[in-house]
């Protein structure tokens, strides 16, 4: 059986090869996939990699953006946690007793939190600045629900797979659902689920970062403008503040496991 | 002995789809007897225990606790003043610190709001503490429990059932995990302790050895059925040779 399954994949992997050469001919290799100044542009781009424009008001204004997406996606992280915990928990189905009512909460709640994430923050983002124009809320509210979604999806299946015996031990004392939540799957799932929140949280940064495309300001909106000027230098500072973010928060998430695993 | 019957097992019954697992057993507990269930693997020790923990239900038969059919005892928390059950290990929370293990056994008599605060702030740390040092590890109170060895963690196991003082034990296999010396020593405390409490133990054994030593008197079950049910003192080797015996004499 599992020689079979092997075999199939072989088949399945050649059938892909295939298909990827055969969309190659549908390319049009004369005009289409370069503008004619392309390569000069790209190569303008990646030489300001070396030469980012260090001039007081620009690393000031960097810093001030910086600041800024670092602010939406704390506070959209912050709030996406919020949310992740409430529909996580009541997604795994631990809180319920009965099979069928386990089932019909694990059911609906997994279809919420599948049609928070289902729809890309970029999106969310788009619909949100249409209805409450360009304000902090809509880029906060845009982050939030799609990554609320994705962590309560995640934290609920950490949950359910937290082992049964000291649960089932747990019951025997006589806990109740809620205690069991608070003495059995929560201590159990806790270190995961920090782990996997700041993993989460290093992401944002950089959606809210690609967020302020739509206008909201932060990094990505200066980027815009400076790319717009065609001054390359000053990109470079910009995505050189948002490496650093990135950077900082992947520094402070690897401090805290640390002292999570003690 | 005079006082009386803790639980009584009448004709009880038990299939898995087409196999027995228990099949018309009968015998009565009196109040602080510690027992010993041996035989081969399969023979429905941990069946016998399950129905007693009310995990399970029977197929047929009575099973009364202090009097009263096991359905009075639905509830959860009323259930856990009645029965205490201890397993191999891996029943503790890992995570969290021995204290709030011990204090787990609280967890029938607390309100939510009050087990909720104490996470943070431990309550009946006093009572705790004392239970803890009755099971030898009176400074691990915050130490993480998965931090302890095996045979730690079952005495930490024994302290969450002196808080949680039930009135009868069920122990499934509490030592299978266990070097010989360890176990020696969770089995002494194990019974000790419920002689201090005037508990009922019931336990499970592979070692027929431990059970002679620790229990006062052994039910033998083979193929679900009753092989013997004597005082410690009075079972010889032949039987036992008998109950491990691999086929039936014919």
């Amino acid at each position: 059986m599992l020689s079979f399954d092997l075999h199939k994949r072989k088949f399945l992997t050649v059938f892909l090869l295939l298909l990827f050469a055969w969309s190659l001919m549908g390319v049009n290799w004369q005009e289409g996939v370069m503008h004619s100044s392309g390569i000069s542009t790209a190569g303008e781009i990646f030489a300001a990699m070396f030469t980012p424009d260090l001039s007081m008001d620009i690393l000031l204004l960097a810093a001030e953006s910086s600041w800024l997406t670092l602010a939406y996606a704390t506070a959209g992280m912050s709030l996406a946690l919020i949310l992740a915990l409430i529909f996580g928990i009541l997604a795994s189905g631990v809180l319920s007793s009965g099979k069928r009512s386990r089932t019909l909460m694990k059911g609906s709640f997994r279809g919420v939190l599948g049609f928070m994430r289902a729809i890309h923050e970029l999106v969310w983002a788009w619909l949100f600045v249409a209805s409450f124009g360009l304000s902090p809320y809509a880029a906060i509210f845009a982050l939030a629900i799609p990554y609320g979604g994705i962590l309560g999806r995640i934290f609920a299946d950490m949950i359910n797979d937290v082992p049964e015996e000291p649960i089932k031990a747990l019951r025997a004392t006589g806990a109740s659902r809620l205690q069991c939540l608070f003495y059995g799957y929560l201590p159990s799932v806790k270190n995961s689920m920090i782990s996997y929140t700041m993993y989460r949280y290093e992401c944002a940064v950089r959606s809210s970062a690609i967020m302020s495309f739509v206008g909201l300001g932060g990094l990505g909106y200066q980027i815009q403008l400076s790319l717009d000027d065609l001054h390359y230098d000053e990109v470079w500072t910009f995505l050189y503040f948002l490496i650093i973010l990135v950077v900082i928060i992947d520094g402070w998430s690897n401090m805290l496991r640390r002292r999570m695993a003690q | 002995m005079s006082e009386k019957n803790i639980i009584e097992i009448n004709q009880i019954s038990k299939n898995y789809e087409r196999k027995i697992a228990l099949s018309s057993l009968s015998f009565v507990v009196e109040k602080g007897e510690l027992i010993a269930l041996i035989g081969p693997s399969g023979a429905g020790k941990t069946t016998l225990l399950n129905l007693l923990a009310s995990i399970l239900e029977a197929d047929s038969g009575e099973l009364l606790v202090d009097g009263k059919p096991m359905s009075q005892f639905s509830d959860q928390k009323k259930r856990a003043k009645k029965i205490g059950i201890i397993r191999q290990q891996f029943d503790l929370v890992g995570q969290l610190p021995v204290i709030h293990n011990v204090l787990a056994g609280r967890l029938a008599d607390w309100g939510f709001f009050k087990s909720l605060f104490n996470l943070f702030i431990p309550q009946e740390r006093q009572e705790a503490t004392t239970a803890l040092k009755r099971v030898g590890l009176p400074d691990k109170l915050y130490e993480r429990t998965s931090n302890l060895s095996g045979g730690e963690q079952q005495r930490v196991a024994l302290a969450r059932l002196l808080m949680q003082k039930p009135e009868i034990i069920l122990a499934d296999e509490p030592v299978a995990s266990l070097d010989p010396a360890r176990a020696d020593d969770v089995l002494d405390m194990l019974t000790k302790l419920a002689k201090e409490e005037h508990q009922t133990v019931i336990a499970s054994l592979h070692s027929v050895d431990y059970a002679r030593k620790y229990f006062t008197r052994l039910i033998a079950l083979k193929n679900g059925k009753l092989f013997f049910d004597l005082p410690a003192d009075q079972v010889t080797d032949k039987q036992l040779e008998e109950l491990y015996q691999l086929k039936e004499l014919s």
